[in-house]
């Protein structure tokens, strides 16, 4: 593999690959011994995103946020409770028969676990093949096993890998190489649209790099578009143009990647961005620790569904239209989309208090303006110090 | 005799200097030359190759490393459970507050085990036992460690939890493992590790199986008891990013060995082991955008096809002959400041220089 050096240009195009629209998928909950439905999880609950041709939409959100799910009704791998989803013009829920098996060559997935997404019988020859084999057509010509090894061998290729591993089997490779085949897999069937899920979270963080790379390249190489669900916030800053925000089934915030990290608006997006642990050993960590655990999505909260474990409403005093109305997903310039009733309260200050790297930029941007040392800041409510005296960090 | 029988024979009979408990009385534990096999069929797998640390009274220490280092197996070894076999503590001292752990009997070491020393899992929901209730498991910890009544032992557990943040403890002791979540599991763990007020706390991997907003609540948790309770920490990890938060002094583990030491400021602002440089540089973020990350090449070695010299050298950018010779972990600059690289070694000042260079390009990237 041949990674991309220095800065990468691509291009994104203005033109609509994906569009999601109101899209829900509720999971029943059976209980009694007539295993009648009982209720329901809302797993995903009414989101609505356009993913261009060429971008890299990143999807974050804690366990049970229905990231996951979103990405696997968009390929109609589980069928939504109510929505739309097209590609290009092509509604994706009308397709049947022959017509949805050659829109599923167009849509790939990429799992989380390398372990459990590749059959340990099989040889990586099928593995890839399997694919393959099923979209044969008179076109492809990928009936033919010859044919077919060819075009497996380029793909292990493609992804750092030698032609020769395909005789090989599952066992045989470790995590990261395992990840590379689960790519090349997905690959194989030349898709223009991927969702990856999760791929680097099982892995060790040096192989979590090569994975990553590997990714970026295919994407500049095959011109490739796609929604990359993960948990792990610098590894969407790294590979996102866009970043969309879920909680509870729900889009709360969605912005341009630097938009969103340096001036996140919703508070939910704030306390995740200052839940992440900073490598700087030398800066007071002041974190914004949300109290309680996330609500059950089978019976999620009235009005905001981040109410209950919300800072911002506390802050302003419990206003009561965040228990009774459900924010709408507002844009607030350029693309920014947030659902919260009070986004307009928080400012760069209040942000720059409870995200190191953005009190740190404010530092920089401030010292750069101001260069008298020691200057008070303007506000007294703003970020702690850049470098306060080593020490442990100290609980807020 | 087992080796490490023979090996503590021989020590005693040659009267090793530097063998017996640590001078300093403020050592709470000192770990010297462990060493830990599993003897598997295709071979021995050297887990654990020579680690030496020491933790003070109330210090607070990081062990670092990817996947298969052998940071857990340490670990699993000062507590003494290690499955033999196939496993084996092969050679070594555990000197914890004035005796070698290894040298007790089984029951000495029960009684220290959830007493002076108490460990917290990884996986919340492996570790608590289903069908008893939270109360039941941490007053059953600390009757056997002290002698008090049931009640009492009730109160216990009910003020453990009260510490650990957990809401309305005199409720949550009555209740079962799956009615909590697992934030509030690993919450449980940690009030049944502290029930007995340990003198060390070992946490493997604490937050690794938690989302990022209940993993801030957990490590704000351990920091705010560990002040509290002036409890020592031995805290093991992948994310270099939870150790900056949460302790002193860090080791870097890679295959067995401990790579480099020093406080976290120092490893972490200055490493001096490409190895640590590289897993720096492998935390992605908005400074690598549009670049490749500088990936570290390859994978672990086997245990079974150790390079020769240096461990990381197959790995290593900055490799060249002299890394087929085993480096020694040489001292730094500062005492308890310790690199395993012939880069730090006297005399190599121009590679020095050049990794000098690309190790500060790092630290401005992920740093900052």
């Amino acid at each position: 593999m041949t990674a991309p050096a220095g800065k990468v240009s691509r291009t994104v195009s203005d033109e609509v690959l994906i569009e999601v629209r109101n899209v829900r998928k509720y999971f029943p909950i059976m209980g009694g011994i007539l295993r009648r439905q009982v209720g329901q999880v809302r797993a995903v609950d009414d989101v609505s995103i356009e993913i261009r041709r060429g971008e890299t939409m990143g999807l974050v959100g804690e366990s049970g946020c229905g990231k996951t799910t979103l990405g696997r009704t968009i390929l109609r791998l589980v069928p939504p409770t109510a929505g739309a989803i097209r590609f290009r013009d092509v509604d994706v829920l009308a397709l049947k028969g022959d017509d949805l098996k050659r829109m599923r060559r167009r849509m790939q997935i990429i799992f989380q676990d390398p372990v459990a997404s590749l059959n340990p019988r099989m040889p990586v020859s099928d593995i890839i093949g399997e694919g393959l084999l099923a979209q044969a057509d008179r076109e492809n010509g990928w009936g033919s096993r010859p044919v077919r090894d060819g075009r497996v061998g380029d793909y292990l290729e493609a992804v750092g890998l030698r032609r020769s591993y395909a005789r090989r089997y599952p066992h045989e490779f470790s995590g990261g190489q395992r990840q590379r085949i689960g790519i090349a897999r997905a690959l194989a069937l030349d898709p223009e649209f991927i969702v990856c899920d999760e791929p680097v979270s099982a892995l060790d963080v040096s192989i979590q790099s090569q994975i990553l790379n590997v990714l970026v390249d295919l994407r500049e190489r095959f011109r490739l578009t796609y929604l990359f669900v993960a948990h792990n916030l610098s590894v969407i800053e790294y590979i996102s143009d866009r970043v969309g925000v879920m909680y509870l089934g729900k889009l709360v915030e969605l912005a341009d990647v630097d938009v969103l990290y340096a001036k996140p608006r919703h508070p939910y997006t704030i306390a995740l961005l200052s839940a992440v642990p900073d490598p700087d050993p030398r800066i007071r960590k002041k974190r914004l620790v949300l109290s309680g655990d996330v609500p059950s999505p089978a019976n999620p909260p009235s009005g905001c569904r981040f109410h209950t474990r919300c800072w911002l409403r506390e802050r302003l005093g419990n206003p009561e239209n965040c228990a009774t109305d459900d924010p709408a997903f507002r844009d607030i310039g350029g693309g920014h989309r947030v659902a919260c009733h009070w986004a307009d309260e928080i400012t760069d200050a209040t942000v720059a208090q409870f995200v190191p790297r953005v009190g740190r930029r404010l530092d920089e941007v401030r010292a750069a303006a101001a260069p008298a040392p020691g200057a008070p800041p303007p506000t007294a409510s703003v970020a702690p110090p850049a470098s306060p005296p080593i020490g442990r960090p100290t609980s807020g | 005799m087992s080796r490490l029988e023979a090996a503590q024979e021989r020590r005693a009979e040659a009267g090793v200097p530097g063998s017996g408990p640590p001078q300093a009385s403020d050592v709470l534990l000192e770990v010297r030359n462990l060493r830990t096999y599993f003897h598997v069929m295709d071979g021995t797998v050297r887990a654990v190759d020579g680690v030496d640390f020491k933790i003070n009274r109330g210090g607070t220490l990081g062990l670092v490393g990817e996947s298969g280092c052998g940071k857990s197996v340490t670990a699993h070894a000062i507590m003494r459970l290690i499955e033999t076999p196939p496993g084996e503590i092969a050679e070594g001292e555990i000197w914890f507050d004035g005796r070698d752990l290894l040298t007790l009997s089984d029951e000495e070491m029960r009684e220290i085990r959830g007493g002076d020393i108490a460990m917290i899992f990884q996986e919340p929901m492996t570790s608590l036992n289903p069908v008893f209730t939270v109360g039941d498991q941490i007053s059953e910890a600390v009757r056997l460690h002290q002698k008090v009544s049931a009640r009492e032992a009730r109160d216990r557990a009910i003020e453990s939890l009260r510490l650990v943040g957990l809401s309305a403890p005199e409720r949550r002791v009555r209740q079962y493992p799956h009615e909590l979540s697992g934030g509030m599991r690993q919450r449980v763990l940690i009030a049944m590790a502290l029930s007995c007020s340990p003198k060390l706390l070992i946490a493997d991997e604490p937050t690794t199986a938690l989302d990022v907003t209940i993993q801030a609540q957990i490590l704000e948790l351990i920091n705010d008891v560990q002040a509290q309770t002036g409890t020592a920490l031995l805290l093991i990890t992948h994310d270099l990013a939870v150790v900056a938060e949460t302790v002193q002094t860090l080791a870097v583990m890679y295959a067995g060995r401990i790579v480099e030491t020093g406080s976290v400021e120092e490893v972490l602002l200055n490493p001096r082991m490409p190895y640590t440089q590289g897993l720096l540089n492998s935390i992605p973020g908005e400074k690598k955008r549009g670049k490749a990350l500088s990936a570290i090449e390859g994978v672990v070695p086997s245990p079974f096809r150790m390079p020769p010299g240096c461990k990381f050298q197959p790995r290593c950018p900055h490799q060249w002959e002299r890394c087929t010779m085993e480096p020694d972990l040489l001292e730094v600059g500062r005492s308890e400041r310790r690199a395993r690289c012939w880069l730090q070694a006297p005399g190599e000042i121009e590679r020095r220089r050049t990794y000098d260079l690309a190790a500060a390009a790092t630290v401005r990237d992920v740093i900052g």
